[in-house]
């Protein structure tokens, strides 16, 4: 436990007391404090009052039996504190803390939906992520849900329709943008309210493509695991599979080998690499920038090649294995990727001039969109997003995982908040994507690349973050001893970010509503698990 | 009054319906070519010869597909405008010298630009109508972005005609362009630039192809309909940019007329005229190549603020300057 912690830890007991049952620290540096429900409120509000960037990074719910207990992970003063609480299955509910952080919003929501707890005071408390026929009192998550039959209880809904709500009022027409919309590749609903072709009201409905990944994670083996979480996102697969087996290894203690944490930290830059183009060029698209568009696309395919290079997959790589890696890389490989990043970092300068001197390429961003500091502070943004706000946030900085305490890189920010400085923190990025990868290349320790580890894991339970390539990728794993883990919680890094949508849309421009919504890179697969 | 062959000849085969058709379906390949190898890509390769067939086949494709009605839709103008519109685009055509002279020989009047003209915004008006009448929200926003754009753009774009019209003193759109030895884009560049701009915005090509930006509105006016009106709605707006390609050829680039040799004036003009209506063609796709697509406020601030002043202020320096270039007008 490092200075930082004993701090908060300090300024929590000081406060709060008898009120703490137990600090418990199940891997260094990371904090897990339980209290009584309702306590959760005045521990969030010290953190609050110590550090006024505190926010949420997840909720995690793991049913107990005969109770369900509820994990607030608090991003506060550089380091990541988990509160815990109870509730009692028959009486699941608590106060709501959206008041405190608006972005607990999603998370509350969501641990509504798939455990039954009930948060008082919530202001929206509406279906997110399960479908509006799933059956009222039946809860995916917990232990004893009964899902055998499913398509008999179903709930009877009503067709949206033509009715008064979705149908035009007065002066404001409903665009109803998905869930399946010409327009949105995967699907998610929008209504907007426009009035003209400004935007009055926004409204996120999310959980179309929800296949209930969490409660398959238990069903399989950790090794099988990572090859379901990886399937969460085709596009920041190697972030996940990262997140997942980094947590296991915390559980287990593995030491993984400096040359397998090297490959990990190249081969998840270069997934970085490549969602960032794929957003780019996304982003072209939407402001109807069609060659843009063509010329990103078609330089991300040698990052494509990289990989294949690398792992012998070009998409999903299935690099990344509890206790290193699954391959090595020979000598003659460096240079020939060496060779493509280069050529790609020429590029880049070049779209860089393009995106800062553009003149209708900057009329469509600029002032689009804004996202002002603190808001993103509220909101709990996370990844290029939060550092298109100004907020100085990058999990490769705050807490190192991988080589990333070994390499020296800038964290890009942008003070402007605006859909134009959140597709330059990306541009950047990429940029400083190529450097890591080359020091990594160039200082690739020798020794093994793996090693092999058990394939039951010791009961325990750990929490890790990666920076993914659309921000902080949260995982919680929670073992119960066999080869089956008892609860695996996957934290997207858009289900942080989509929230601000509603914000960064409203008043604005109907036509800036698809830039402003990509330069988010939602990733509505990742979003719904 | 007996049957004039000639006449029919004229208006069915060359240089009337037939010619105007197959002319529309090549500059849409051309276009589709030119977009595709300055984004890097192919473009249509398959049909006929590198491609050329491929509008014709999509055109025919469309015509043999279902095609759905809304229920909800005011039928009779949802189902006429596709036509209406694209047979007034191709009327319009008729009054442009094409081989030396109109489609209907001596059709040409005092003031027929200001007839053209009109009958373009009276074309644009049924593409307003057609997504009108598709009561749908994509369809309405488009169509409502429609009326707006053209009812700012086509005042710049009259004032530029002037000039050409100006210069060579006379309404006639065959006169105008007969009377350029020299070209008027060379005499007033000024205003053959802003002409090009302001037709960019007419023929709602990027930067200004709000009306149907896909990502916003899906397909803007044309969201509601499929099969032949579908067809007929795209010819129509394939025929929509060969017609102010055509335009402006006749307006500043002198129309069909060019050097003769062998004496066959027919065969040359129609060379030259084709020649020159690619020319154009490929400014107005490297335009939409390079650039982003404008905001609707932001398209109408171009217009107002910047389009309609320059449009007087390239009037007032033609006036100044006609003088001086008198003697290079035919």
């Amino acid at each position: 436990m490092t200075n930082v912690e004993q701090n908060v830890l300090t300024a929590l007991s000081g406060e709060l007391g008898e009120k703490i049952l137990k600090i418990e620290t199940p891997q260094p540096e990371k904090i897990f404090i339980r209290v009584k429900a309702g306590v959760h409120r005045d521990a969030l509000r010290i953190l609050l009052s110590k550090d006024e960037s505190t926010g949420i990074s997840a909720i995690t719910g793991v049913d107990l039996g005969e109770t369900i207990e509820l994990m607030y992970h608090i991003r506060t003063c550089g380091t990541v504190v988990t509160i815990r609480t109870e509730v009692p299955k028959g009486e699941a509910r608590i106060k709501s803390i959206t008041d405190l952080i608006p972005g607990a919003n999603f998370h509350e929501r969501e641990v509504a939906d798939l455990f039954g707890v009930t948060f008082e005071g919530h202001p929206n408390p509406k279906r997110l992520i399960l479908s509006d026929d799933w059956p009222k009192n039946l809860f995916p998550l917990r232990k004893d849900a009964d899902v055998t039959n499913i398509e008999t209880k179903a709930e009877k809904v009503t067709p949206p329709g033509r009715d008064k709500q979705s149908s035009d009022i007065g002066t404001l027409i409903n665009v109803i943008v998905g869930p399946q919309h010409p327009a949105l590749i995967e699907p998610e609903k929008f209504s907007l309210k426009v009035d003209g072709e400004v935007v009055k009201e926004v409204d996120l409905r999310i959980g179309y493509v929800h296949r209930g990944i969490e409660k398959a994670a238990e069903k399989r083996t950790y090794l099988q695991d990572i090859y379901l979480v990886e399937r969460i996102c085709g596009i920041c697969n190697a972030a996940h599979a990262a997140g997942f087996c980094q947590t296991v290894e915390a559980i287990m203690g593995t030491k993984v080998p400096p040359r397998a944490e090297y490959l990990r930290t190249i081969i998840l830059e270069l997934n970085r690499i490549h969602s960032h183009m794929l957003l780019l060029g996304h982003a072209g698209l939407e402001a109807g920038y069609e060659t843009f568009f063509q010329y990103m696309w078609r330089d991300r395919e040698p990052v494509m090649d990289i990989m294949e290079l690398l792992t012998g997959n070009r998409v999903i790589p299935s690099f990344i294995t509890i206790g290193g890696v699954r391959r090595d890389t020979k000598e003659e490989r460096i240079a020939e990727i060496k060779a493509k990043l280069a050529t790609l970092k020429k590029k880049m300068s070049f779209y860089k001039q393009l995106l800062k001197k553009d003149p209708t390429l900057k009329m469509r961003t600029e002032n689009v969109g804004i996202l002002s500091r603190l808001d993103a502070l509220k909101l709990c943004v996370v990844g290029p997003v939060a550092r298109g706000s100004d907020v100085k946030m990058d999990v490769r900085k705050d807490e190192p995982y991988a080589a990333y305490g070994e390499i020296p890189f800038k964290m890009i920010t942008y003070s402007e908040g605006d859909s134009w400085a959140r597709l330059m923190v990306r541009l950047d990025e990429v940029s400083e994507s190529i450097g890591i990868i080359n020091f990594a290349l160039d200082n690739l320790p020798t020794g093994p690349y793996r090693v092999r580890v058990s394939r039951i894991v010791p009961t325990g339970e750990a929490i890790s973050s990666v920076e993914a390539p659309r921000g902080e990728l949260f995982y919680y794993v929670k073992s119960n001893g066999t080869a089956y883990p008892e609860r695996v919680k996957v934290r997207t890094p858009t289900f942080s970010n989509i929230p601000s949508f509603a914000k960064i849309a409203k008043g604005g421009n109907l036509a800036d509503v698809p830039i402003s919504f990509v330069s988010l890179d939602p990733c509505f697969a990742c979003n719904d698990r | 009054m007996s049957l004039d062959l000639a006449f029919i000849f004229r208006v069915l085969i060359f240089p009337g319906f037939a010619f105007i058709f197959s002319l529309t379906m090549f500059c849409d390949w051309v276009e589709r070519k030119i977009e595709a190898r300055m984004q890097n890509r192919m473009g249509p390769t398959y049909t006929g010869p590198a491609g050329i067939l491929q509008p014709f086949a999509d055109f025919v494709k469309l015509l043999a597909k279902e095609d759905i009605v809304p229920s909800d839709t005011k039928s009779v103008v949802f189902k006429f405008a596709p036509v209406l519109s694209f047979s007034i685009f191709v009327f319009a055509l008729f009054f442009l010298p094409i081989d030396g002279a109109n489609v209907v020989l001596n059709s040409g009047f005092e003031g027929d630009l200001i007839f053209v003209l009109a009958l373009v915004s009276v074309a644009n008006f049924f593409l307003f109508l057609s997504g009108w009448s598709s009561t749908n929200p994509y369809s309405a926003i488009g169509a409502t972005r429609v009326l707006t754009q053209f009812l700012g753009y086509d005042i710049p774009l009259f004032i530029f005609a002037l000039t050409s019209a100006f210069l060579a003193n006379d309404l006639s759109i065959s006169t105008i362009s007969a009377s350029q030895p020299v070209p008027f884009a060379l005499l007033v560049p000024w205003a053959f630039v802003l002409f090009i701009i302001t037709l960019q915005a007419e023929l709602e090509k990027d930067p200004f192809d709000v009306p149907h930006a896909e990502t916003e509105i899906v397909a803007g006016y044309e969201t509601e309909y499929s099969g032949r009106r579908l067809a007929f709605l795209k010819l129509a707006k394939d025929v929509q940019i060969v017609l102010g390609a055509v335009i402006v050829v006749e307006l500043f680039l002198s129309g069909p007329y060019g050097p003769v040799f062998l004496g066959l004036p027919a065969f040359w003009y129609t060379l030259w005229f084709i020649l020159k209506v690619l020319f154009v063609v490929m400014i107005t796709e490297y335009l939409t190549c390079v650039f982003a697509r404008l905001r609707i406020d932001q398209v109408l601030v171009i217009n107002w603020r910047m389009l309609i002043p320059l449009s007087i202020l390239s009037l007032v320096a033609t006036v100044a300057v006609a003088f001086w270039l008198n003697p290079m007008v035919g």
